[in-house]
């Protein structure tokens, strides 16, 4: 299981696989829980969790801290 | 093409582009021969290697080059495009002009075909279309599709951050003038599910917000990899009942095709790619942050999202995509003139005094208009005006009214009357008003201060600085073919 360097919940997707000569080079993960979606190959600062600015973090469970750009009609 | 007396007066080469120039690939070509273009020579990483290349490519907002990669690691057969309207030469070549035209020549090369009003559109049949020569309508996967990739290391995800989207009126499907065509940012959610970022006062917000209202469906048409006048023009703010193909083509002054989609959108015939979707009515999934034109990034919110129902393009198509974070990029230089030139063409309907506005800095928030002054104080009566404007109203923050004999793209020019025609008292600050909703200096999000920097001389009544007997410096063609001796002689100097 995937952690998501976001959010770090394990609620992850395997998305695609990039391959050279038959050789994963790598893979695209998308967390179900906070939209986050990255290539296990990037910079360390995108991906790693301990290496993220903090401020980038999210917390999926805080419902009231994303604002809608456009409120749903229902 | 049979009604000359109404489409724009074009140069020589202006028309000989136009009518060469029918696609991005066309576009590319010219942009080769010119030298302006790059087929990056090794193998790179989506991450981090494309968004150092633009940054770099960025540094020369005069001569930066279109650069293609076509060696992605993993993505063996993909092509990616950045840097198309990357610099003002490669805007400079597709206008008819030649490389290191000056910003003021372009700015008015763009303002001398505004206001033409015959739309250049020819039709092309879906079987002839060279966009619909691949047919994805079943297992998509624009993962599969795309060299998707993170443009800013905190970006939410991977987005498509330079296509055409367009949409029709889903309480008027058939009106072709109610159908909006814009640059939307996009963010891929999963293999066939995006959202689109728009607020209820883009053309699109108004679409969404009207479909679900009324329970209908709204279908959209994004069109990747287009002719580059569409990508220019697609972003000026024009009137929603007025369409953007035709604003686009006759800015080009030459017909742009069209072919349909398959879900009954206007579409560039000749596009790389074009992805199909439908609106899930009041669904909403988080999206960003993503690194915006200001410099800095928008926040994570809960944003429209789009199921694709089928993707069509080209054989080998290009995914042609964007930079944007901290200027300069090519984001400031494709939009910059298209923003510059309506807010022009508005305040001279009531002013023919203002010569020359120059909205290039962050689509805007700081802007420099020169005017012809007539009277003490008039160039501030002018900028309030100029905050009237549709797209004054938010986006022009920062305000620097000067004089004609400045030019306003010249920032040295600028920085003089800065110097030396502004006092403290000329300055005017207009408190809690409309702002950009991502603009960091606001108050709150979407409410701030605007500054109206009066750097105009000094006219009657007002006898400060009445004394100041103004230097002027040789001029005109002499002036020109000195500069250009010197230059010559320095290359000289050199081989």
């Amino acid at each position: 299981m995937t952690t998501c360097p976001r959010c770090e919940r394990d609620k992850t997707r395997l998305e695609h696989e990039g391959s050279e000569t038959g050789r994963t080079l790598w893979r695209v993960y998308h967390c179900l829980a906070c939209a986050f979606t990255w290539r296990d190959t990037e910079p360390a600062a995108s991906i790693d969790a301990k290496m993220r600015d903090r401020w980038f973090q999210v917390d999926p469970d805080d419902d009231g801290g994303f604002p809608y750009n456009i409120p749903p009609a229902l | 093409m049979d009604d000359k007396t109404q489409q724009p007066t074009l140069s020589d080469t202006a028309r000989v582009v136009a009518e060469r120039v029918r696609s991005l690939r066309d576009y590319l070509e010219l942009l080769d021969e010119n030298g302006q273009y790059v087929a990056w020579p090794e193998p790179v990483m989506l991450e981090p290697d494309v968004r150092e290349v633009a940054v770099a490519a960025g540094r020369d907002s005069m001569h930066g080059p279109a650069v293609m990669f076509d060696q992605i690691r993993g993505y063996p057969e993909k092509r990616l495009l950045i840097g198309a309207h990357g610099s003002f030469s490669n805007l400079a070549l597709l206008l008819g002009h030649p490389k290191g035209t000056t910003i003021k020549a372009l700015f008015h090369e763009i303002v001398g075909r505004w206001g033409s009003d015959t739309p250049l559109i020819s039709r092309v049949s879906s079987s002839d279309a060279p966009i619909h020569e691949n047919r994805v309508e079943s297992d998509i996967n624009l993962y599969d599709l795309l060299p998707l990739y993170r443009v800013n290391e905190y970006d939410g995800g991977f987005y498509i951050a330079k296509a055409n989207v367009v949409s029709r009126d889903p309480e008027a499907p058939d009106d072709f003038d109610r159908q909006n065509v814009g640059i939307y940012r996009i963010q891929v959610h999963g293999p066939d599910l995006i959202s689109i970022l728009s607020v209820p006062s883009h053309d699109l917000g108004r679409q969404i917000m009207a479909a679900e209202a009324a329970g209908l469906p709204l279908k959209v048409a994004i069109m990747i990899g287009n002719h580059p006048a569409m990508c220019m023009f697609a972003a000026t703010p024009i009137h929603y009942d007025e369409s953007e193909f035709a604003y686009a083509s006759q800015m080009m002054g030459s017909s742009l095709e069209l072919t349909e989609s398959g879900n009954g959108m206007d579409i560039l015939a000749h596009s790389e790619m074009v992805i199909e979707a439908e609106l899930l009515n009041n669904e909403r999934v988080l999206e960003g942050p993503f690194g915006e034109f200001p410099g800095s990034y928008s926040g994570v919110r809960k944003v429209p999202s789009f199921r694709v129902t089928a993707v069509s393009h080209r054989d080998d198509p290009i995914f042609e995509n964007i930079y944007i974070g901290k200027g300069w990029t090519e984001h400031d230089t494709l939009i910059g003139l298209n923003t510059s030139a309506p807010v022009y063409a508005q305040l001279k309907q009531s002013f023919p005094e203002v010569q020359a506005v120059n909205a290039l800095y962050q689509h805007g928030l700081t802007a420099i208009i020169s005017v012809k002054n007539r009277f003490a104080g008039f160039a501030k009566s002018v900028a309030m005006s100029a905050l009237g404007t549709p797209h004054g109203l938010m986006y022009l923050k920062n305000l620097i009214m000067v004089d004609d004999d400045v030019d306003p793209f010249d920032l040295n020019q600028v920085m003089w009357a800065l110097s030396t025609r502004t006092r403290a008292s000329d300055i005017i600050v207009l408190p809690n008003m409309p702002m950009v909703i991502i603009d960091p200096a606001a108050e709150v999000p979407g409410k701030g201060h605007h500054l109206i920097i009066d750097a105009t001389s000094f006219m009657p009544p007002d006898h400060v600085g009445a004394d100041a007997r103004i230097v002027t410096p040789p001029g005109g063609e002499q002036i020109d073919a000195l500069a250009k001796r010197l230059q010559e002689l320095r290359s000289g100097e050199r081989s």
